[in-house]
């Protein structure tokens, strides 16, 4: 069935810190950083891990190699991640290589998504993912690295080098590592996952393809009306590539602003048709061109707006963050799909 | 040192053979496929405009996909296998 | 489309160019290929006219007028 590509394992000679760097950076293997060495040992702690998930890879795009679980691994090691980070990894991997995500249609794009990746469940706190205070930001071993492993592995398994398979016009700080946890102890709601269809035990990725987050600042609101009047401007942007309809977004509501909406009586549900038909976006907002674009791909206005999902139910809605008055959205590239996948036991 | 090649992979199964059948450019059918994006469509309509100086055009056809950000879909491939002998597609960005 | 036995030419900018040989290469298949200066998108007619004219020095070379 196979050709082999390479070689899986290489002698690079005696290399020091420095000359390890220079000579990874020199493969093209690195987002510009240091790398860690995946020594065969280090990748044989974190394949000894993954030894019960069997299920076979199917090939990444744009490369369409078939990764194995050794190279996988290396690029785990290389990203920093513990061996014990590696299901999760997996998991990211399983969830953008589902053919509703389209992943090369994100890798090849000039628009500047990249894969996000929400951790739920008993895994947060296991591996000590961030889902609190400065839950995108720096600072935090496994949510930095997780997200890492996954974009080295696309770069270099998957072959999405920037300007030639990576065509993005600006790109994304978000390509270097985009991984957080669900605030589910501070959720008025239960669990993304959960509604997702998982059991509350179960730990899941969900992986979608986003841009950065944007923030939604609603200091002086003081009833869901408001922080949801709020929500639904901030995100009502003629510029988005979910505009007309094309494709799913993320708004994460920061701890005190979900307490006001839940106190205000707000399910999820209502939430999400609430901000579908208030984000909608006017016609008289959008180009004369663009919206003559939208119509040759069938996507018309309705009573004389352009939503910026299909239906409600692609609003996907949950907590995360720490203390303070912001919120964030997360729109993403369109054509692509959330797509939740459970972690595999450890072995 | 020793270390596992992160780029390593298996790739699908060897070479295919690609063969596609001779073409008679005055007449056999084209298609015009676009990416989707703004102005592919214009630029493949001025081709096919200038065609006209060239070779016959009745038998030029448009066709596109729903979005730029998704593949074809497989059926709309099947459809133009089966009617055309040239494909002609603009990635317009 | 090549591999269903259509014979393919891309009209893809200078831009695109190694987009466009990068995944000919992981499909194995050799691209027919008439490059076009960057940017189509977002020209007015007369600018769009040149790359159309430029389009169709390429495709002549290919059809061999």
């Amino acid at each position: 069935m196979s050709d082999i590509e390479a070689t899986e394992i290489i002698d690079v000679g005696d290399l020091d810190g420095e000359a390890w760097t220079d000579y990874a950076i020199a493969q093209g293997w690195s987002d510009g950083m240091p790398l860690a060495v995946p020594s065969e040992a280090a990748v044989e702690r974190f394949t000894a891990i993954a030894r019960g998930d069997n299920e076979p890879f199917p090939p990444i795009s744009p490369s369409r190699l078939i990764p194995t679980l050794q190279s996988l691994a290396a690029n785990a090691v290389m990203a920093g991640c513990r061996p014990e980070y590696f299901p999760v990894v997996l998991a990211a991997l399983r969830g953008v290589l589902t053919p509703d995500y389209n992943l090369h249609g994100t890798l090849a794009t000039t628009h500047p998504c990249a894969p996000m990746l929400l951790v739920s469940g008993p895994i947060r706190r296991q591996l000590a993912i961030n889902y609190s205070s400065n839950c995108f930001g720096q600072g935090n071993r496994a949510n930095a690295t997780i997200g890492r492993a996954l974009e080295l592995i696309l770069l270099n398994v998957g072959g999405a080098k920037p300007g030639i398979m990576d065509r993005a016009t600006h790109g994304s700080p978000a390509k270097y590592s985009f991984c957080f946890g669900e605030n589910e102890e501070e959720s008025p709601w239960p669990p993304y996952h959960v509604r997702r269809g998982f059991a509350a035990s179960d730990s899941v990725v969900t992986v979608m393809s986003g841009e950065a987050p944007h923030n939604i600042n609603d200091h002086g609101s003081t009833t869901a009306e408001g922080i949801l009047t709020t929500v639904a401007q901030t995100i009502s942007q003629p510029g988005a590539n979910v505009i007309s309809g094309k494709g799913p977004l993320f708004i994460v509501l920061g701890p005190e602003h979900a307490q006001t909406l839940a106190r205000d009586g707000w399910t999820i549900e209502a939430m999400q048709k609430d901000l579908f038909q208030r984000s909608r976006v006017h016609a008289s907002r959008i180009s004369t061109e663009n919206q003559e674009s939208y119509a040759s791909m069938g996507r018309l206005p309705v009573d004389g707006h352009y939503h910026l999902t299909p239906t409600p139910e692609d609003f996907h809605m949950l907590v995360a963050g720490g203390p303070g008055k912001h919120s964030a959205y997360i729109p993403s590239f369109g054509g692509t799909a959330v797509c939740s996948v459970r972690v595999a036991a450890s072995a | 040192m020793r270390i596992v090649n992160p780029s390593f992979g298996l790739s699908l199964a060897g070479t295919e053979q690609v063969t596609t059948r001779p073409v008679d450019w005055l007449n056999d059918p084209i298609v015009l496929f676009t990416n989707s994006k703004p102005n592919a469509h214009a630029l493949l309509a001025g081709i096919r405009e200038k065609l006209a100086g060239v070779r016959r055009i009745d038998n030029i056809e448009f066709a596109s996909k729903d979005s730029a950000s998704q593949p074809a879909p497989a059926a709309t491939i099947d459809e133009i296998s089966g009617k055309y002998r040239v494909a002609l597609l603009a990635l317009a960005d | 489309m090549e591999k269903r036995g259509v014979t393919s030419l891309v009209v893809a900018t200078e831009t695109f160019r190694p987009l466009v040989l990068a995944q000919a290469k992981a499909r194995k298949v050799t691209p027919k290929l008439v490059v076009v200066k960057h940017p189509v998108g977002g020209l007015n007619a007369a600018e769009l006219a040149a790359r159309i004219e430029q389009a169709m020095v390429g495709l002549k070379e290919v059809m061999g007028k």
